[in-house]
């Protein structure tokens, strides 16, 4: 009887949280699972250790009965029991510490856990006395790929961030965009919030478009993957410049070209100078000049010179 | 210093050093920032496809349009070199490619991209290249293919320069600012032009002064000459056009597929794009070593031009062949001397023309020779990408990019005096001073023997001193 009260209270318990209003502070406004724990899928991971650890990682997408089960072919010691411990996130698990006799020339520890939200993911151990250890690692997909390099745009103009999942990786129910503010804070963009904001969804792929860009927009935009179990994030900077900055260098480069054109030009100019006077005086200097071409017909000098435009 | 020197060129042999040296460094500063800035581009590519959301085939029309409008204008800017100083058809051309640029970071769709860096870009490389080319070919007669050699090299080394400096750039401010500070850097063309000083090139307009008058008849008749259209029904440079179309067609097609065609092999992608490098490299060194083997003589520059060419057409269709038996080794091989045949031919490509037309009307025959050849080009990349698209695998692609290439090969051969030891006399020009005289015997002088060649040397060599003294 006590258990179907309980029951009764934790749907009820399951009901009011899931009306409350969704804009959250916390990530993951993942939905609470209505299904009764009893009712739950079953799932079973198994591990046989021979050295003296192992980590196993373990992919969940939705709620689940997991059942994690260590075999430990033990070492030269050969005891015939050995203390068997459970831990989650380095706490031990209450009530999980356990004689484990030698069966078959081998250690069983096995223990069934409810994954049902984000607080169950996490890090799962099975000890063997003080010997040997395996761990799983459960964990919604993660979001591979992270572009460590920021999404740089101008003020006025868009930008577009990107997450994606990769393919190997089963896809997420849907995508939710949140912004950075101050420490840790985050807020959720929903579409309708401002004209700026543009969310496109498609599987794998989510696209946040921010139009009409100004400064303060800058900083690190988190994606998140949803998933029945928890969401998984991943983040992308921005950063906001304003046009005067590739202006800088380019002002620079063309004062160089203009001083350059005209040290060519002067140059010459002055050269020309130098030489006019020059060739009023010194014919020998065109003599030589003469000698120099491997044949020179005297008039096409004088065409050269009919050609001046 | 270099004021006496134009009335040396104006017979179109170059005095073959001093100020020369300069206008290669000008060609070598503008040639890299017209192609190797071009070929550098496809940093942009990625920024663009996520940008304007468009397919990656949109975004490559942008550096295609580029290089199409690059060769649709070379007859044009060679006509007004021929026309007008060429110094500031550069310049112009020069400002040209830098506003397109400019104008480019302010795009807001594809469309501005296309006509910012695709047309007018292409307009200001187009008034550039030719006439630079041009310019240096007429100052050189003995290192001309050496000078060339140089100069181009600048494509491959500056493009291992640019590839990561644009990715700074865009990293540090997206691809607009980049665009702005590229237009500012193609600027530097400006001052490369103005190096070339007041009208550098022999160009005997003897046969236009007649015409006075602004009648539709008479510009039309100067336009063509400018343009020197009258080349086009001349048997040799039609032959050799169409060679050299031939070679286009299927020349670019391993820079286009050879890193798609490493991976689908299965090789990774860093090896693949490794085996593209390396071939870069060896491009870099083929384009010197054969300009340098080319002047010293031994061969006629139609001969070497047609060795490298089959070799490379040869090796094109053996980059399939070496892949299948899916040795690393043998692939990066074989395209390390396609690398070396492609660089050696590029220096010879132009070099060959004024052997061709002589030297006063090389301005407009490069000019129209880019026009043809990048219609070829353009029939290409697409030709390759539909075989493979039919076939499922590049080898077909390569096998017919090698093919056209040893196809033009064979259209070579059927040039007229192909199989003499000496090359051929220019054509006659139409000027009233008769300076084929002079050009015939200084090619005689070239092509004899190496012992002439040392007296020639000798001549060269106490000429230049008086040359000293000037600088």
């Amino acid at each position: 009887m006590s258990a179907s009260w309980k029951q009764l209270s934790l749907q009820i318990l399951l009901l009011l949280v899931s009306c409350r209003h969704i804009n959250t502070k916390t990530p993951g406004p993942t939905p609470p699972p209505l299904i009764p724990i009893d009712q739950l899928p079953t799932d079973v991971r198994s591990v046989t250790l021979k050295g003296e650890s192992h980590t196993e990682k373990v992919e969940l997408l939705n709620p689940v009965n997991l059942t994690l089960e260590c075999t430990w072919t033990g070492n030269q010691d050969k005891l015939a029991n050995i203390t068997g411990l459970w831990r989650k996130d380095g706490e031990e698990v209450k009530n999980s510490n356990q004689t484990v006799p030698m069966e078959n020339d081998q250690y069983n520890l096995k223990r069934v856990f409810s994954i049902v939200n984000e607080e169950d993911l996490g890090n799962y151990t099975c000890e063997f006395g003080s010997k040997a250890k395996i761990d799983f690692v459960l964990a919604a997909p993660q979001i591979g790929n992270v572009r460590d390099k920021p999404i740089v745009s101008y003020v006025g103009d868009f930008a577009v961030m990107t997450c994606k999942m990769e393919e190997t990786k089963p896809e997420p129910s849907t995508w939710y965009w949140y912004k950075a503010n101050g420490t840790d804070m985050e807020q959720i963009i929903a579409a309708e919030e401002t004209l700026r904001y543009e969310i496109k969804n498609e599987g794998r792929n989510t696209k946040l478009v921010v139009s009409s860009l100004v400064e303060t927009d800058r900083g690190l935009y988190f994606c998140g993957a949803v998933y029945a179990i928890s969401t998984s994030m991943s983040h992308v900077e921005l950063k906001v410049i304003s046009f005067l900055e590739p202006l800088k260098p380019f002002v620079a480069i063309v004062i160089a070209v203009i001083v350059l054109v005209a040290i060519i030009l002067l140059y010459e100019k002055s050269q020309s100078k130098k030489n006019s006077t020059a060739a009023e005086n010194g014919t020998t200097d065109q003599t030589n000049t003469q000698t120099q071409g491997e044949s020179n017909a005297p008039g096409e000098s004088s065409s050269m010179r009919q050609r001046k435009v | 210093m270099t004021k006496l020197r134009p009335k040396a060129e104006s017979q179109g042999e170059g005095p073959d050093g001093g100020y020369g040296w300069v206008l290669v460094g000008a060609l070598f500063v503008s040639t890299s920032l017209v192609f190797g800035l071009m070929r550098s581009l496809g940093i942009f590519f990625v920024e663009f496809v996520q940008y304007f959301d468009e397919s990656a085939q949109a975004i490559s029309w942008i550096s295609s349009t580029g290089l199409a409008a690059q060769q649709f204008f070379s007859p044009l800017g060679a006509a007004l070199c021929n026309a007008y100083d060429t110094r500031w058809v550069v310049m112009t051309g020069g400002c040209l490619a830098a506003l397109g640029l400019i104008l480019a970071s302010q795009a807001t769709c594809l469309v501005h991209l296309y006509l910012t860096m695709g047309v007018i870009s292409g307009l200001g490389w187009g008034l550039v290249f030719t006439p630079m080319v041009a310019t240096v070919m007429a100052n050189f007669t003995r290192r001309r293919t050496l000078v060339l050699g140089l100069a181009f090299s600048s494509i491959g080394l500056s493009s291992f320069a640019f590839n990561p400096l644009f990715q700074l750039l865009v990293e540090l401010y997206t691809w607009r600012g980049a665009l702005l500070i590229l237009g500012g850097l193609s600027l530097n063309i400006v001052p490369c032009g103005a190096l070339i000083g007041p009208q550098r090139r022999s160009k005997a307009p003897a046969k236009v002064v007649s015409e006075s008058g602004v009648s539709c008849a008479s510009f039309l008749q100067r336009a063509s000459s400018y343009l020197e259209l009258p080349l086009l029904f001349e048997r040799p440079y039609i032959t050799y056009t169409l060679a050299i179309s031939l070679l286009n067609v299927g020349y670019f097609v391993p820079y286009f597929h050879l890193v798609a065609h490493s991976r689908q092999v299965g090789f990774s992608e860093y090896q693949a794009a490794f085996v593209m490098s390396a071939a870069g490299a060896t491009d870099i060194l083929g384009r010197i070593a054969s300009g340098w083997f080319s002047d010293l003589g031994h061969f006629r520059l139609i001969h070497l031009l047609s060795v490298w060419t089959t070799l490379a057409g040869v090796f094109i269709m053996l980059l399939p062949v070496s892949s299948l038996s899916g040795s690393y080794a043998a692939l990066m091989v074989i395209s390390l001397l396609y690398g070396f045949c492609s660089g050696a031919l590029t220096s010879l490509v132009f070099a060959v023309v004024p052997m061709i037309v002589g030297v006063e009307r090389m301005m407009g025959a490069l000019g129209l020779l880019q026009l043809i050849e990048s219609g070829a080009g353009l029939l290409g990349a697409p030709l390759s990408g539909l075989l493979k698209d039919i076939t499922g695998d590049y080898t077909a692609s390569f096998m017919v990019a090698g093919g056209f290439v040893v196809l033009g090969t064979l259209t070579m051969v059927t040039l007229p005096h192909y199989f003499s030891r000496k090359d051929p006399p220019p054509p006659k020009s139409l000027s009233p001073e008769d300076p084929d005289k002079g050009l015939h015997a200084e090619l005689e002088q070239m092509h004899s023997s190496p012992s002439d060649m040392n007296d020639l040397t000798g001549e060269v060599t106490n000429n230049r001193l008086p040359e000293d003294t000037y600088s």
